[in-house]
Order: structure tokens, then C-alpha cells, then sequence
């Protein structure tokens, strides 16, 4: 892995609650990852592995029980709007704000002055191809556009980091194949660090440089899986026996993980505490 | 225009409303003309026509200006007093949860048993009419606007933080645009409220707004110049709760859709 | 009610004591002294909600059946029951007199309302998959009645029943307090005007209480039913 290292984990662990309490949950166990600049790695594992935790801990959102993080070179403490931008899985946009209206207001929390805004809410709408649903409602949007206008925020508040929790979650698998596709050639033109957390093998194989496989809670890095595959990568990337050879040893992977954690009869939910 | 076309534009609905309001006239008109003695019940004919004459009563006009005036303020103050409450409870969880379980058995009660109580307190002119309007009205407003502010998906908020937005930010972005389609919703039952609260009190004791009138009317036997102000009463209503309503419409286009 | 001008046109005595409404409040219950005022305002209560009860579903119902009726009439029950129809009071004073005659139909007038309504949305919003289903499995028109429509408009139903009766119940305090001669409300208006403060609020606590009482016992007669 050459180039310099975008984002530094070290030892971080997380726990909800303290023990004894009902919602005590451990969520995150003793990891550690560096992430080069450039890079799109998947964070790939069974629901409630802390991947979600993990990432949220790296956009500065949850302070971690222990361990530190590190994004170019500093240490996280917070929010850092003008470095790291969040896409959700669930709808973040605000309802009551066009799709232009909710760019355009990324880049007021962040700080861009008035002049700038509107050009970069415009080439943010074209890479996403929203250009021309601009001036509509996000509840006359389908999924898979409401999840483009989402992106187009993150990408117009211009951070080198993009922190992407199961985007495309919510979406039926059509849907899910072109986003994917659209997200692969869109950034091979950027030059962003990805985080990208999924449940997907297939889309974390299709997208990932490397993949992130975590193990059932609490959870940490079982195994990091090369992708050795350029970007863009195309469609029929999916066919090839390269890709099934990384899909089936994800599969692998994760199996033993995922019934592990259906068999776990806790009082937590499924789904893993809220950030 | 065929007789086919002319068939299917008289079955629409709004048509038909009309048609069955027309015909509940005409019932009326019958019943008052041959069945009901004229000292109880006046033909709807009667009325409209004499509806002239009820505006040359003396006093008539000036007590139905007073009445919505006191209706106009009652409203106005509902909304002040209900969004400064509300606010304050809905963006302070300590304060909301000591304060709303009081609202709430307050807003439970029936506030008709107190009327007296404010009459005697706030005198028999327009003042107690405008507070017994803004006792019904800032109740729901004060309700809406908690659980507007209450229900904001925790992720907008999270979105908006991860952006690097400032407190004063997520109010003024996040918070209040979520807020005013429940505002809204609030505006219209508290017109509801004060139309109730006001016109209560009214026909309860009044000097110089149209319960005077209701009451003279009412004891003189005189039902055509009776039902002649309620109809324009009832006229007022409607139209002050259209207008709310169509205020709501309209800043809840989002919501909505 | 000229009398009632001035009455209240006087200066108000100063507010009384706490305790005074107590001992009042306690003395009311003692000596039964409110029988008969209760006797009037519950024997209007019960005779405004059967009409409005029966009239509401009944109409609800055969509205119901029919889109286009649906169409027609949900919207002319919700705009006539946006006015306050206690301004009609008056005319039903003049109609019926001051007795109980006047409150029960204003009480039924007003309760109709959202009983009617609420009727006409559980019996017309019934999932129309449930019909269909049932309607396959060979369901006649009785059956279908009794075992689908029934059932899902209930709930809907009983919650416009308990609004029906909370404002009934409002709607008879109110007449008896503005037009009366007997009743709970009258008994307050007539304290409120001879300056009474003591007994006046003793009476005022007392009609809350019976309110409450009223009102969470339909709420859990609505909940029971609900549950079924």
C-alpha cells in the first residue's frame, strides 16, 4: 500500500453504556486500520460489528472508549466538516429544502462563502446527474435519486474524505448495481479517500480497493482482502473470476460470523446500538 | 353542452353537496312556512331578506366588529403566548417534561365550568372574551410545537452537526423548517379554540359584542333577525378557518407531497 | 339574564380561602345537595349521546357504502363541524326553552359530528384486500359484515364515540352555564352571581372532577374495545 496514509485507527475500542446497565453494549474491540489517500476500503461485516460504530468514530461523531484516530495527520475530536463528509443510509435530506436548497446548505454549515456556493451545488448536481431535478422535493424523488442528491451534498462540501454508511442499504438491488457503477467511475475522477461501509459482498468487491471484513460482536478486523483492480471498473468486472474468487472468500469470511451473531439471543437489538 | 356531458358535471361531488345544502333549504323553507309556529323558526327566505334590515339595527354592525376584533387579538395573542411556551418547552427537555404533564391535565379540563370565574375576574366586557378566546386557543399551538420540535429524525440533526453546523445553525435551519408545518396545524385548531372560547363567552354576557344581540333577539321571540347574525357568525367562522387552513396548505407543501 | 348584566357587572369579593372551598366542596358531597343538579346535567348528557350515538352510526354507515356518497358528504360533516355550533345555542333556546329539551339537542347535534365521521372512515377505508379475500373465500353480504367490516371499523368507531361524548358532555356544561335553569353548569352561573366565591369554586371542582371521571371512563371503555 503506497502513498501517504490518510486516516490512522489505532486500538480503538467502544462500548455503549457502562456494564451492569440494560443498554451496555460492546460494540467496537481493539482495532486498528490505516487508510491510504485515494483509497476506497469497505468496511464488510455482520450487523452489530461496530462497523458503523467505526465509522462514525472516524467522522468525529462519538468520541471512542479507547484509542484514538488520526485524519491527515491530526487527531479527531470532533466533527471536521471541512475534511470528512458524511453520506447516510437513512433520507438525511431536510424535507422541507429542494435537492439544490439542501447542497446549497452543506455549504453554509460548512463555511463556503456565498459566491462559490452556487457553482459547486451545480457541478455537484452534474456528476450525480440531478442536474435536472434540482428544483424538486426530496419526497418526489425515488430512493436511488434521493441517494444521489445525498451524495452531491457530500461532494460539494469538496473533503478529501468521504464517509459513506450503507448508501445504497435502502435500495432494491437494480438500483443498488448502477449507483455502484456511477459511484466507481465518478470517483475515478475525484481523487477522495473512501470509507464504505455495506452488507453487500458483491458491492464491496465491486467497489472496494480493499475490504474490511469484521467479525461478530465485538467486533474488530478479522481479515483486509485486496481488490487488485483498477478504477473505473467496469460492468463486466462482475462476471469475471477474479471477482468471484474475492466474493467467495468474503463469503467465506464472513459465514461463521453472521450466524454467530443470528444466534445470539441478546437483548440488544439487531441492528446494533445508535451512534 | 349534451345532456350527457350536463349529467356527469351535475353528479360531481362538490355539485352534489351543493345540491343536498339547497335541498336542506328547501326543507326548511317548508317546514317554517306551513309546520312551525313563525315565533320559533323563520324561513330561510325570510332571513336573507331581512338580513338589511338586522345591519340597520343599531348596534348591530358595532357588536359585530367588536366580535371580531375580540376574535382577532384572541387569535393573535393564542399564537404569541402558545409559540413562546412552546418553544421554550420543546427546546428544553427539562422544562417540557416538568412542565407538559401540567399543560396537559390543564388542556383536559372543561373550561366551560370556569367562564363564570373569568367574567368575574376580567369584567363583562371584551376583555374576558379575549381571555376565555386565548385560555382555548395557546393550548394547541403550545402542544403542536413540542411535538414539532419533538419529532425531528435524530439523523437530520447528526447530518447537519457532521456538516459542521452551528447551534444557532440546526435552529434556524433544521429546527424551525421542521417545525412549521405543526405550527400550522396549530394555528388552525387554535382558531377553532378561540372562535369557541370568544363566542362562549359571548352568548354567555356581553355589552357591547353580538351576545347582546343573540340574547335580545332570543327573549323577544324574533328568530328571523336571530338566525340572521348567527348566519353571519357562522359566515365569519368559516371564512377565518379557511383562511388558517389555507395558510397551512400552503406552507406544507413539502410535507405533503 | 338581565339580571345576570348586572350581577356580574359588580365588583367580584375578594378571591376566598382555600380552605373555605374545602369545607364547602366537603359539605356538597356530605349533604347530597348536588344530586339534583347532577340528576339534570347526567339525564341530558345520556339522552344528547344515544341521539347522537344512533343518528351518527346509522348515517356514518349508510354513507359509508358508497364512494361517491363518501365524497359528497365527509367533507359537508368536517366544514359544518368546523364552525362552532354552540353559536346555534340561541335558536335551540328559542325553540325548546330553557329546560332540558334544548341542551339535549344541541348536545345531540353537536356529538352527531364526529361520530358520524369517524363511522363513515372506518366502514369506508377498510383495506380493500380484506374484502377481496374474503369476499373469495365465498362471504355473503351479512357475513361479510360481521366478521370484516365490523371488526376493522370498530376502533374507529369507538374512538368517534369517545369524542362524541367528551363533546356532548362540553357542550351541555356550556348551554347550562349560558341558558339553564337546572344543571351543573346553571348551578355554577347561579353562585358566580349571587358572589358566592366558596361554594362556587367548591362546585366548579366538583364538575371537573366528574368530567375526569366521565371521560376516563369512556377512554377506557373506547381502549377495551380497541383491545377485542
Amino acid at each position: 500500500m503506497t502513498g501517504e496514509v490518510a486516516i490512522r485507527i489505532r486500538g480503538v475500542s467502544h462500548q455503549f453504556g457502562e456494564e451492569g446497565e440494560t443498554r451496555h453494549v460492546r460494540a467496537l474491540r481493539d482495532t486498528s486500520l490505516e487508510i491510504a489517500r485515494g483509497e476506497l476500503i469497505c468496511l464488510i461485516g455482520p450487523s452489530g460489528c461496530g462497523k458503523s460504530t467505526l465509522l462514525n468514530i472516524i467522522g468525529g461523531l462519538i468520541a471512542p472508549t479507547t484509542g484514538s484516530v488520526e485524519v491527515l495527520g491530526r487527531r479527531v475530536a470532533g466533527p471536521m466538516p471541512r475534511d470528512i463528509a458524511f453520506v447516510f443510509q437513512e433520507n438525511a435530506l431536510f424535507p422541507w429544502n429542494t435537492v439544490f436548497e439542501n447542497v446549497n446548505l452543506g455549504m453554509i454549515f460548512q463555511g463556503v462563502p456565498r459566491t462559490e456556493r452556487e457553482a459547486r451545488a451545480w457541478r455537484a448536481l452534474e456528476a450525480v446527474g440531478l442536474k435536472d431535478f434540482a428544483q424538486h422535493y426530496p419526497a418526489q424523488l425515488s430512493g436511488g435519486m434521493r441517494q444521489r442528491a445525498a451524495l452531491a451534498r457530500a461532494l460539494s462540501l469538496e473533503t478529501g474524505i468521504l464517509l459513506m454508511d450503507e448508501p445504497f442499504g435502502a435500495l432494491d438491488e437494480q438500483t443498488r448495481m448502477i449507483l455502484g457503477e456511477d459511484l466507481s467511475v465518478l470517483l475515478a475522477r475525484a481523487d477522495k479517500t473512501i470509507v464504505f461501509v455495506t452488507h453487500s459482498l458483491g458491492e464491496a468487491t465491486f467497489l472496494a480497493d480493499r475490504v474490511a471484513v469484521f467479525s461478530a460482536r465485538p467486533g474488530t478486523i478479522k481479515k483486509i482482502i485486496e481488490v487488485d483492480e483498477a478504477h473505473p471498473r467496469r460492468p463486466d468486472f462482475v462476471t469475471s473470476a477474479k471477482f468471484t474468487a474475492i466474493r467467495n472468500e468474503l463469503y467465506a469470511l464472513l459465514h461463521d460470523e453472521i450466524r454467530k451473531t443470528m444466534a445470539e439471543t441478546s437483548v440488544s437489538t439487531l441492528g446494533g446500538p445508535a451512534p | 353542452m349534451t345532456l350527457a356531458r350536463l349529467w356527469r358535471a351535475l353528479r360531481r361531488p362538490w355539485v352534489a353537496r351543493i345540491g343536498v345544502i339547497i335541498l336542506l333549504l328547501c326543507l326548511w323553507e317548508v317546514a317554517a312556512r306551513w309546520w312551525v309556529d313563525p315565533m320559533f323558526l323563520s324561513a330561510p327566505s325570510r332571513v336573507f331578506a331581512s338580513l338589511p334590515a338586522l345591519f340597520e339595527t343599531r348596534g348591530v354592525p358595532a357588536a359585530l366588529r367588536v366580535t371580531f376584533w375580540e376574535l382577532a387579538v384572541a387569535f393573535v395573542l393564542s399564537v404569541a403566548i402558545g409559540l413562546a411556551i412552546g418553544l421554550a418547552l420543546g427546546l428544553q427537555p427539562f422544562a417540557r417534561k416538568s412542565f407538559m404533564p401540567i399543560i396537559l391535565l390543564l388542556y383536559g379540563t372543561p373550561q366551560v365550568t370556569i367562564l363564570p370565574l373569568f367574567i368575574l375576574y376580567f369584567g363583562i366586557g371584551p376583555a374576558s372574551k379575549i381571555a376565555f378566546g386565548v385560555s382555548h386557543g395557546f393550548f394547541p399551538i403550545i402542544m403542536t410545537i413540542v411535538a414539532g420540535v419533538q419529532n425531528i429524525k435524530p439523523i437530520l440533526l447528526t447530518s447537519a452537526r457532521a456538516m459542521g453546523a452551528s447551534r444557532w445553525q440546526i435552529l434556524r435551519y433544521v429546527v424551525f423548517p421542521h417545525m412549521i408545518p405543526s405550527f400550522f396545524a396549530g394555528m388552525r385548531l387554535a382558531m377553532t379554540g378561540v372562535l369557541l372560547g370568544v363566542l362562549l363567552a359571548e352568548l354567555y354576557v356581553s355589552t357591547a359584542g353580538i351576545g347582546h344581540f343573540t340574547t335580545l333577539f332570543t327573549q323577544n321571540f324574533d328568530p328571523t333577525r336571530l338566525l340572521g347574525l348567527i348566519s353571519v357568525l357562522a359566515a365569519m367562522a368559516i371564512v377565518l378557518n379557511e383562511i388558517v387552513r389555507r395558510g397551512e396548505l400552503h406552507f406544507s407543501r413539502w410535507h405533503t407531497e | 339574564m338581565v339580571s345576570r348584566h348586572d350581577a356580574l357587572a359588580r365588583e367580584p369579593a375578594a378571591s376566598s380561602n382555600p380552605v373555605a372551598v374545602l369545607r364547602d366542596f366537603w359539605q356538597i358531597l356530605r349533604t347530597g345537595e348536588f344530586l339534583g343538579d347532577l340528576r339534570v346535567t347526567l339525564t341530558e348528557l345520556a339522552a344528547a349521546f344515544a341521539i347522537a350515538a344512533s343518528c351518527g352510526v346509522v348515517a356514518g354507515y349508510l354513507i359509508s357504502r358508497s364512494q361517491y356518497r363518501i365524497r359528497v358528504f365527509e367533507p359537508l360533516f368536517a366544514g359544518i363541524y368546523s364552525v362552532p355550533i354552540i353559536l346555534f345555542l340561541p335558536l335551540y333556546v328559542l325553540f325548546f326553552g330553557l329546560g332540558p329539551a334544548s341542551k339535549i339537542a344541541l348536545g345531540a347535534t353537536i356529538g352527531f359530528f364526529p361520530i358520524a365521521l369517524n363511522t363513515i372512515a372506518g366502514f369506508g377505508y377498510v383495506d380493500r384486500t380484506l374484502v377481496v379475500a374474503a369476499r373469495s373465500m365465498g362471504a355473503s353480504d351479512l357475513q361479510l359484515f360481521r366478521y370484516v367490516l365490523l371488526p376493522a371499523a370498530l376502533p374507529i368507531i369507538l374512538t368517534g364515540m369517545r369524542m362524541g361524548f367528551t363533546v356532548a358532555l362540553l357542550s351541555i356544561i356550556g348551554s347550562e352555564t349560558i341558558a339553564s335553569l337546572a344543571g351543573l353548569g346553571h348551578r355554577i352561573v347561579h353562585l358566580a352571581e349571587g358572589m358566592e366565591m366558596a361554594p362556587m369554586f367548591a362546585y366548579i371542582a366538583f364538575v371537573v372532577a366528574i368530567a375526569a371521571i366521565l371521560n376516563t371512563l369512556v377512554s377506557a371503555l373506547e381502549a377495551r374495545g380497541r383491545r377485542r
